[in-house]
């Protein structure tokens, strides 16, 4: 459910290539505490994203935390006592034990909260107070409030073409927020992506890339994303461990998107066709 | 043997997603039905449409990808952007040939006029024909390197089952399926092909080419008489060709009204710093030039609403905004299935009228408590805790203790004493498919006639012509209530009602003339909200035409089974039996419709949809039972009635 992540053992920069100006109004947005929302379909690198900006911002500052970015990836069943904290039972006593965003709150972290629609609602009027000038966390079971760092942020991501507008962000939540756009990159930059990620060569990168453009086109058949940049990486790394191209594609883009045999079928003769 | 039928709903996506746009993918033979264009080639495209012939002798089904890209190459290597003007000024050699035809004006085809240069416009076109091939090939092998196998597969199938005449033009084909005779004729006209298939060459290229051989090729044929170029209603590429121009003259259009509302502002603007001045030169020059391009513009927006009636009659209603699909028909005086028989083509209804939206939101002040009373009976409402689960947001006081006297009894207690909310699900998908046929248009309640016995020819208001005075009479009344009125009402006090029930809902309407037009339209479909576009969607339909009732319960089946929902259900509403221009042998007898119909509802039954019909028609009791599962079809006398039931029968089919 949550997920630590820890760059600075790896000392390696994650690698994104910026589309827009999104590096510098993430900087920006950061340097005022702004909170960041992230719009965009599935797999066009959001998280990715909020990785490498947390690594360029978090080598800049003094504070030298273990875990400097705290992703949460949000799902129907998610409450706000999982992302708060609960009672623990260890041995005769009830513990309380800090939640991925209290503990975020505390240290001073990023908190990245995928897909937040996907969350039940009672986690969205959570973050109201972290986002305002208040900037505080009210636990109520332990009738706490939590002044966050001064160097917490939250970052959220949702993706408003995914589900229906029965599942849309409310205005007051979605206008506490600097929000960036993402969308998948064009055939050029996709492909300087692909090489890059999977060490393919660059004309076989090409051709994904290609895939990914025509297979976009079907949006609304059967599958409610277009194939992501993340599985044409999928595909190029296949390929690139020796797995013939078309079978790559076949196991990483065609099976993936849909389950609707025509679909499936349809998006498998563009591939065809593409493919050297 | 390759088959279209087969294939036909993965051609139309494959085509979207390399085109990025909807094609409907339709049979020659739908095409022939239009006897403007005749067109021999094996593959034709119009405005929204490819068309294919239905079966094509070929070892297998690629052959269809391989004709499909031959079609979108055409586009993508814009053959249809020829110009002539652009042609004459570029190629000096056309220019030699060219003498403008009489009765030429603006509107004349680029294409007309370029096979008029010659002396065989019909040779010319096939010619050009067999350029702009190599040409596309040339393309397509590039960008798209994995067709090269399967084009190699058709064409040398074309090579083996097309014979040799050794005319120039067969020479040519049979050099782009991959036929290379050494030393044989014609090689300059091979030579040519092959330089066309290179990168960066254009559609001037195949035309300069043209020129070059034109002479050449035509000594080779001994021609009896003028072929000419097909007559100019004739001629698809010309169409095509024409359509696009008038996106040309479009964009010279908004080019010229920008100019003319900046010279309309510069002179409003001269005119006030010269209030009082009498130097009127000035002015009147502005006049001239203001008068000159409007004109201008005038004329250029006739020229382009004269083109567009004519490109629409000739290559028919422009559907590229819908999408298309094939059904089977049941025929029962054979007993078996008419394959692909009839085409739906499903529209998004858009409603722009909000005047009409007043009385619906009044229906469904009215409607709606009673409707919404009867849908909260099958409600499960709100949240519901479970107790002991191993992660939930409370401790579960019970379990607790349970886990206490465990330990200290010394056995492992059980983990899973977390208590949790869940909402219980509900997962219904509805739609509703209304009957929007010509019927509809009629009265509630036929008018009552006018009763004569007690009339006064003295009375005050009949002083005037009485039967003025009669008709005055009729104009008073309230607008008589039609039957797609209520139809509506029915529809948005239900859809608002479902809405706040949470169940995910469709509302179509449907209609159509004969089998090849069908017409679904989309109100609202079941994964969108209700909004205000619900409303004037359903305030924009409208009495159509026919009720060909089977290909849209077949294709609303195929959408509920595609929602992937658990429970699905299908509610038929309907003034009326099924009837179409050629539903059936005769036109006077339902019976085709009624057997075809039932047996759209039992495939639905069959695929798990659970259908419902309901008719406004009081003699419906007689078809319904036939066409419709026992106890599945309801008959309102009182229309009014028709939104109450409509629930009530709802709440009966998904509140199990």
């Amino acid at each position: 459910m949550s997920q630590a992540v820890n760059f600075f053992a790896a000392e390696t920069e994650p690698y994104y290539l910026p589309l827009q100006d999104e590096v510098e109004i993430f900087r920006a947005a950061y340097s005022a505490r702004l909170p960041v929302l992230l719009k965009g379909p599935t797999g066009c690198g959001k998280t990715r994203f909020v990785e490498h900006m947390t690594w360029r911002l978090y080598r800049e500052t003094a504070n030298q935390l273990d875990v400097p970015l705290v992703t949460v990836s949000c799902h129907e069943d998610l409450t706000a006592t999982d992302m708060v904290g609960r009672y623990l039972l260890k041995g005769d006593e009830t513990v309380w034990t800090d939640g991925p965003l209290t503990r975020a709150v505390r240290t001073g972290a990023i908190c990245y909260l995928d897909e937040i629609v996907e969350a039940r609602k009672d986690t969205t009027v959570l973050i109201h107070s972290l986002t305002d000038h208040r900037r505080i966390l009210p636990i109520d079971k332990t009738g706490e409030l939590v002044q966050a760092h001064p160097e917490f942020l939250l970052v959220i991501s949702y993706n408003p073409g995914y589900q229906s507008v029965l599942k849309d962000l409310k205005p007051s939540t979605r206008q506490r927020f600097v929000s960036l756009e993402f969308d998948y990159p064009g055939v050029e930059q996709e492909a300087a992506i692909i090489a890059h990620e999977c060490g393919v060569e660059m004309n076989v990168a090409e051709r994904l890339a290609v895939i990914g453009e025509r297979v976009r086109n079907l949006k609304q058949h059967g599958f409610e994303e277009g194939v992501s940049t993340r599985l044409l990486i999928y595909a190029g790394e296949l390929m690139s461990a020796g797995i013939a191209p078309r079978r790559a594609a076949e196991v990483a883009i065609v099976t993936a998107i849909s389950d609707d045999a025509t679909v499936q079928q349809a998006v498998a003769d563009i591939v065809d066709v593409i493919l050297p | 043997m390759a088959s279209l039928a087969l294939s036909e709903d993965t051609l139309a996506l494959f085509t979207e997603g390399i085109a990025g746009r909807y094609f409907h993918i339709k049979a020659t033979d739908e095409f022939s039905n239009n006897r403007n264009l005749a067109y021999d080639a094996a593959a034709a495209q119009g405005m929204d449409a490819l068309y294919l012939p239905e079966h094509v002798d070929a070892p297998d089904q690629s052959c269809y990808r391989v004709l499909i890209m031959e079609q979108l190459g055409l586009r993508e290597c814009d053959t249809f952007s020829f110009r002539m003007r652009k042609a004459l000024e570029t190629i000096p050699q056309l220019q030699a040939r060219y003498i403008e035809p009489k009765g030429a004006s603006v509107r004349t085809g680029d294409f007309f006029l370029l096979f008029g240069s010659f002396d065989q416009p019909s040779l010319a076109a096939e010619l050009f024909n067999l350029l702009e091939q190599a040409r596309v090939q040339g393309h397509l092998l590039r960008t798209y390197p994995g067709l090269h196998r399967h084009m190699t597969s058709y064409h040398q199938h074309l090579l083996e089952s097309v014979g040799i005449d050794g005319g120039p033009l067969n020479r040519g084909h049979r050099h782009l399926w991959g036929e290379r005779i050494p030393g044989v004729q014609w090689q300059d006209l091979t030579t040519s092909l092959d330089d066309l298939a290179h990168p960066g060459t254009t559609v001037y290229d195949s035309v300069a080419a043209l020129c070059n051989h034109y002479d050449e090729v035509s000594g080779a044929y001994v021609i009896s008489e003028q072929r000419p170029y097909a007559v100019q209603e004739e001629s698809l590429p010309d169409w095509l060709n024409r359509d696009q121009r008038i996106e040309e003259w479009e964009e010279a259009l908004d080019d010229l009204e920008q100019r003319a509302m900046a010279v309309e502002m510069l002179e409003a603007e001269d005119m006030q710093a010269q209030r009082g001045d009498t130097n009127d030169a000035a002015v009147r020059e502005a006049e001239v030039d203001i008068k000159s391009i409007v004109d201008e513009r005038d004329t250029l927006k006739r020229r382009i609403d004269m083109e567009r009636s004519s490109v629409q009659h000739a290559l028919g209603a422009d559907r590229s905004g819908a999408r298309s699909y094939r059904y089977d028909e049941w025929d029962y005086l054979q007993r078996r299935y008419l394959t692909h028989w009839c085409r739906v083509y499903e529209e998004t209804l858009i409603g722009e009228d909000s005047d009409e939206v007043a009385p619906l939101t009044e229906a469904i002040r009215h409607f709606q408590p009673i409707v919404q009373k009867q849908l909260e009976q099958i409600r499960p409402t709100g949240l519901q805790r479970v107790s002991r689960v191993a992660d939930g947001d409370e401790l579960d006081l019970n379990a607790i203790i349970e886990a206490r006297q465990d330990i200290r009894a010394g056995t492992s207690p059980s983990e899973r004493f977390y208590s949790r909310k869940e909402r219980m699900h509900r997962d219904v998908c509805a739609i509703f498919l209304v009957d929007l046929s010509a019927s509809t248009d009629d009265p509630i309640e036929p008018p009552e006639p006018f009763d004569w016995s007690e009339y006064d020819e003295n009375a005050d208001e009949n002083l005037r012509d009485p039967w003025f005075s009669g008709e005055a009479d009729e104009f008073d009344d309230e607008p008589k209530r039609k039957i797609i009125d209520v139809q509506r009402e029915a529809m948005v006090v239900m859809a608002s009602s479902l809405d706040a029930l949470g169940d995910a809902y469709g509302i179509y309407g449907f209609s159509g003339y004969g089998k090849d037009c069908v017409e679904v339209y989309v109100a609202k479909e079941p994964n969108e909200g209700f909004s205000h576009k619900t409303l004037l969607a359903i305030a924009a339909m409208q009495p159509k035409r026919s009720t060909r009732m089977g290909p849209a319960i077949r294709h609303a089946t195929h959408k509920l089974m595609q929602s992937g929902h658990a429970m699905k259900v299908l509610m038929v509403i309907s003034d009326g039996f099924p009837q179409d221009s050629d539903y059936g042998p005769e036109r006077g007898n339902h019976d085709y419709g009624v057997q075809d119909t039932s047996m759209a509802l039992k495939e639905a039954q069959q695929k798990g949809v659970e259908s419902f019909c309901v008719t406004v028609d009081r003699s419906g009791q007689d078809y319904l039972r036939q066409m419709c599962p026992d106890s599945r079809y309801l008959v309102i006398e009182e229309i009014a009635d028709l939104p109450d039931q409509l629930s009530k029968v709802y709440t009966a089919l998904t509140g199990r």
